[in-house]
């Protein structure tokens, strides 16, 4: 790994658990009580909501451009790229 | 839909839609327990000009056996037809290339870019996996996926933990992938920066190729922190870090050797009665690995039943491609039982550290170098349009068009005497067309 890799990933790692860190202790009182959770139970809200368009769209990306990935695993096992 | 479900729905896909393409299908946890839950979907995928066209079957099982253990199943057979540039640039005059068997050859008219006509392949590939909750906080998955084309085979592993904070508004997540893929090139492996040869006959041997088969391997691990905003509102950062190791050369790739001071391909005559490549063509050599960051970003947001989602993605990589891509699409019901949805994505990228247009006739080789555009300087976009429609018995019919337009760059330090504000680079423009069927057995 490059002197340049290597300082994005402490800022990649920095950014990531300053996150985690937030939103696990000063951010608690971000989010919802259960009760509260009608919008974000709709299927149209959930992260994923379309499996198989993600999938098809991350193969087609990973074959044509020269980056892939980050959302998931996905675009793999292909001799295209 | 009993809302209890749909709230269970959304924790688990809140966590576990971080864990990769495999994971987050079984995270959609909506289905009801002891039914399999069926995703069905056809793509056709065309490109301007007579290159790549590509059609495909995609199917997702998903079976809850209760207590949000679930199983997926997942089979795509995809088939590619068409031309894709060898990565030769285009002459004054006509070119002839002997195709990647070594055993015949294809033509380019003068004034364009060189495509490899013999581009042909059948993909299927299949996927499984388990999900389930353990202990309190925390669930589980493992997949597997395998993948098969004439010339190239894929297996794949992962698994992933997801732990949840905060009355589960708060869900971190860690997955790793391993995979282990094997490149069988037609004609065997060619050697690096040789020499495209002439056209040999069905029994003769091909020139400067070597083994029958490289392997590649491949390291993906992804940390992940999904964060409820309020009601209305859902956040997902990730950071993933991937190392592939091997084989990264792409053995159809070629670069023209030019001549320094025109920047024309150097003419080379085939031997009499023989047919072969009427240029120098040296194979493309790639390192051996690359290593590459990203960070996702995603957030979704309703507005009193609009679905806003917004992502963006940054990636860097030691090869010196970094990307920026920018996506959005916003969800409007048309009345109870059907959706509009349009999508914008953004997309660019700054070149290979050896990607070249061409090489310069007799000046030392590059320790690496690639000539295929996916790796220069890179700008795309893609408009599209969904609309999707729940039937009375529950089951919901999608469809989408997309266009899709890709243009590339070479940057002007790689190019060679009357080349610079002269190059013509494999632009093209696509339509993606998808229709799904989704059900319940």
């Amino acid at each position: 790994m490059n002197r340049k890799m290597g300082r994005l990933a402490g800022g990649f790692a920095g950014i990531v658990l300053v996150l985690a860190s937030t939103s696990l202790s000063g951010c608690s009182s971000l989010g919802v009580k259960p009760w509260e959770r009608e919008v974000l139970a709709r299927d149209d809200m959930q992260l994923d909501a379309n499996p198989l368009d993600t999938s098809l769209d991350d193969h087609i990306y990973f074959s044509k451009e020269g980056t892939s990935g980050g959302r998931g695993f996905g675009g793999g096992g292909c001799g295209c790229n | 839909m009993a809302a209890d479900k749909r709230i269970g729905g959304a924790l688990a896909a809140a966590a576990c839609g971080l864990l990769g393409t495999a994971a987050p299908r079984l995270s959609i946890a909506a289905e009801p327990e002891g039914k399999w839950d069926i995703d069905t979907a056809f793509l056709f995928y065309g490109e301007s000009d007579d290159r790549v066209k590509d059609a495909s079957l995609t199917g997702l099982a998903i079976r809850n056996y209760g207590d949000d253990r679930k199983l997926s199943l997942g089979l795509t057979v995809d088939t590619l037809t068409g031309a894709s540039p060898s990565g030769a640039i285009a002459a004054s005059r006509p070119q002839t290339f002997t195709s990647p068997s070594g055993k015949a050859t294809y033509s380019t008219p003068a004034g364009e870019i060189p495509l490899d006509s013999s581009f042909l392949d059948t993909r299927v590939a299949a996927s499984a996996g388990w999900s389930q909750p353990f202990a309190r906080w925390y669930t589980f998955n493992a997949g597997l996926d395998i993948s098969t084309e004439y010339d190239y085979q894929h297996l794949g592993l992962n698994a992933g933990v997801t732990r949840d904070f905060n009355q589960r508004n708060t869900t971190l997540s860690l997955a790793v992938a391993l995979g282990k893929d094997k490149v069988e090139p037609v004609g065997n492996v060619p050697v690096p920066f040789a020499q495209m040869t002439d056209a040999v006959d069905d029994d003769g041997d091909v020139g400067n190729r070597g083994a029958d088969s490289e392997d590649k391997d491949v390291l993906d691990v992804l940390f992940g922190v999904t964060q409820v905003l309020g009601r209305h509102t859902l956040l997902r950062v990730n950071y993933s870090y991937s190392d592939s190791s091997g084989y990264l050369t792409d053995p159809y790739k070629i670069l023209s050797v030019v001549d320094p001071v025109t920047g024309e391909p150097i003419v080379r005559t085939p031997p009499p009665g023989v047919e072969g490549p009427t240029g120098v063509y040296l194979f493309e050599h790639r390192p051996d690995s690359r290593t590459r960051q990203g960070l996702y970003t995603e957030l979704r947001h309703d507005f009193s039943g609009k679905v806003l989602q917004v992502g963006y993605r940054y990636s860097t990589d030691d090869w010196e491609v970094d990307s920026h891509t920018l996506e959005g699409r916003l969800r409007f019901p048309l009345g109870g039982n059907s959706y509009l949805e349009p999508h914008l994505r953004y997309y660019t990228q700054s070149a290979a550290s050896f990607y070249r247009y061409s090489l310069a006739d007799g000046a030392p080789l590059p320790e690496f170098a690639s000539a295929d555009a996916r790796l220069a300087d890179l700008d795309a976009y893609t408009v599209g349009i969904k609309y999707g429609r729940q039937t009375s018995g529950g089951n919901e019919w999608s469809t989408r068009l997309e266009f899709y337009h890709q243009a590339g760059k070479a940057p002007s330090e790689v190019l060679i005497g009357n080349q610079v504000g002269n190059t013509l680079m494999p632009d093209f423009d696509a339509v993606i067309l998808q229709l799904n069927y989704h059900f319940r057995l």
